[in-house]
């Protein structure tokens, strides 16, 4: 990839991050969030910028490089350029097993991503039984359908999970369902660093051998790649990038779906910088979904899924029309 | 003041009750073994009709509010169910409970053979209303938002207990207790409050809630008074900006926002300017008004009193 387009990019990310700082219900101009983020000027504007945005600016880049990354890796493995975590049900599992360890009293911050993890794990195997029992692991749409049914399981089990559960509790869990950073802290943003940074760090160091396996089964065997074990893996760490992010900020769709799209069609040709790119991309691209459901109902905030899934829906459908 | 008179016909609502009426006659001119009498016709908050010439004797009361105004008029022995947040008066816990009160279980309602079931009229309560008047169940829906619906409740409730009079007792001294709190002296500036009912996602109470007009007859200022919303959804940002003196929430949520790191961004819960709240005293709009009036007063003027 050309220096211009990782130029474009980290461009990206720091509007976005600085619109993050600067808009949302309480008005600041650039200068006055700039200073408030080195603790100058008005005490409430520090408290806000500091306290409030910033925490949530931090989560935004580590949730969305996490679903950027576990959608590039699924995008090239699976061949298909509509494969994400949350349309093949990934997202969803995590959910489960997010809710399943509040229910049991797992909340602990580094807790949560593992039960959210195990969850995501289950689904993703029932994923594949499900497009294997239909007999065509590769074809892509038997695959998003199996995703959609576990993920409408998932919701389910949910529903299950927090029957009689009180009513405090089950707002509060469809509310983190719809994905939100509304309640970030430097504790769980931290953890949340830390398992994408371990899972991004996995995923590039299999670059090549999605690359192999992006080329076909058949030829990434040819090339001495072993594709069962290979794609089982990457699989396990999609899942794990995107179950971190879900038990940091909820079910955030579609920017898995998003983000690889924009970065090859920045330029970007080879699955490592394809992933690499995601990473920078998904972060730009959720905080400044963020920033949108920070400001558009504001004194009100829309729930953060509500917006991505508002702008990755028209996506999902020109590139499904694309394909068909 | 609410300005509907507890008797009015709007055209729509007439056709209705003429409706009703017609109805009325032709089922007791087709029953003969009872005589047809004048049905004395009230509208409850559904705008359904109710009678008010038949003693209720089996009652199912789904609200706190309703029950302890049931048990404040003398008729606590005709309750028959309850909801499972009635707990007031204690006498009330001897009751059956049918669980929730919004969207309630109608078998567990039907099974207490009731002859008035007394809802709480929010929208989420009319499949219910309707699916008893199909079993034959009168109902009496009621809203209780502002402080000024209590009146109308409880002599909406005494009517149909056939005691009007106990309903005007009740009413009157409910409300001089609440003038009397709201004719004490104030502060010039009045200190300003958040009500913190919820997080995620983020809920207070709004201008059309009878906690934000308790605030102030207590004589301090909810800062989301300009908002329409019975309970708005708002944001930490926005509080942030509103800078209330103090924040006012229920016993379980003050820890809480103690130990959240996002919640210090708020002056006041840094300067552990927190409230707590007797939630089971002002959380409802019932008999104990004015002591809600007086608790609350006494928590927000206490610095400045003193």
């Amino acid at each position: 990839m050309r220096p211009r387009v990782w130029f474009v990019l980290v461009c990206g990310v720091l509007l976005a991050a600085l619109a993050g700082l600067a808009l949302g219900p309480v008005r600041l101009s650039p200068a006055d969030a700039w200073a408030a983020l080195w603790g100058a000027g008005d005490t409430n504007a520090v408290a806000i910028v500091r306290t409030l945005r910033l925490p949530r600016i931090a989560l935004g880049l580590v949730v969305g490089a996490g679903l950027g990354m576990s959608g590039a890796a699924l995008q090239a493995t699976l061949r298909n350029a509509l494969a994400e975590p949350y349309l093949l049900g990934v997202s969803g599992g995590a959910a489960v097993g997010a809710v399943l360890g509040v229910t049991l009293h797992l909340t602990a911050s580094w807790v949560q991503p593992l039960a959210a993890f195990i969850g995501a794990a289950a689904s993703v195997t029932l994923v594949l039984l499900v497009a294997r029992a239909a007999g065509a692991r590769g074809d892509p749409r038997v695959l998003l359908m199996a995703g959609v049914v576990v993920g409408a399981f998932a919701n389910a089990a949910i529903m299950v999970l927090l029957a009689g559960a009180p009513d405090e509790t089950v707002r509060g869990a469809i509310w983190w369902m719809m994905g939100s950073l509304g309640d970030a802290t430097w504790t769980g943003t931290r953890w949340v660093a830390l398992y994408v940074g371990a899972g991004g760090a996995l995923v590039l160091a299999m670059a090549r051998e999605i690359e192999l396996l992006s080329l076909g089964e058949d030829p990434a065997a040819a090339l001495g790649v072993e594709v069962e074990r290979a794609t089982r893996r990457v699989y396990l760490i999609a899942s794990l990038l995107a179950a971190v992010t879900v038990a940091g900020a909820g079910l955030v769709g579609f920017v898995g779906l998003m983000v690889p799209a924009i970065v090859r069609a920045l330029g970007a040709r080879t699955v490592r910088s394809t992933i690499a790119g995601a990473a920078i991309a998904g972060g730009a691209l959720v905080v400044a979904a963020d920033v949108m459901a920070r400001v558009i109902a504001s004194p009100a905030e829309l729930p953060l899924g509500a917006v991505t899934a508002l702008i990755g829906v028209p996506f999902f459908l020109v590139r499904l029309r694309r394909m068909a | 003041m609410r300005k509907e008179p507890v008797l009015f016909f709007s055209p729509i609502r007439l056709r209705r009750s003429v409706a009703c009426l017609t109805c009325a006659l032709v089922a007791s001119a087709c029953d003969r073994t009872r005589t047809p009498r004048a049905t004395a016709l009230e509208l409850d908050d559904f705008a359904d009709t109710v009678r008010t010439d038949t003693r209720a004797l089996r009652i199912v009361s789904l609200s706190p509010v309703t029950t302890e105004i049931l048990f404040a008029l003398g008729a606590g022995n005709r309750v028959v169910g309850r909801t499972h947040w009635d707990l007031y008066p204690d006498a009330a816990r001897a009751v059956t409970d049918v669980g929730n009160g919004m969207q309630p279980n109608v078998e567990a309602v039907l099974g207490l053979r009731p002859d008035l079931v007394v809802l709480y009229a929010s929208n989420a309560n009319r499949g219910a209303a309707k699916q008893l008047h199909t079993a034959g169940i009168a109902t009496l829906a009621v809203r209780m938002d502002h402080i000024a619906d209590f009146r109308r409740t409880v002599i909406l409730l005494a009517r149909a207990i056939g005691d009007t009079p106990a309903g005007n007792r009740l009413a009157d001294s409910v409300e001089r207790s609440v003038g009397a709190v709201r004719a004490r002296p104030r502060p010039a500036v009045p200190p300003t409050v958040f009500w913190f009912i919820w997080e995620s996602p983020l809920y207070t109470i709004g201008r059309n809630s009878f906690m934000s007009e308790l605030v102030e007859v207590a004589g301090a200022r909810n800062i989301f008074a300009d908002l329409d919303a019975v309970s708005p959804q708002v944001t930490r940002e926005e509080i942030v900006k509103r800078n209330p003196d103090f924040i006012l929430t229920g016993p379980e949520n003050a820890p809480k926002l103690r130990a959240s790191p996002a919640w210090q961004a708020v002056p006041a819960v840094r300067a552990g300017r927190i409230l707590v709240v007797d939630t089971t005293l002002v959380g409802r709009p019932g008999v104990r008004l004015g002591e809600a009036a007086r608790h609350l007063r006494a928590l927000v003027l206490h610095d400045t009193l003193r």
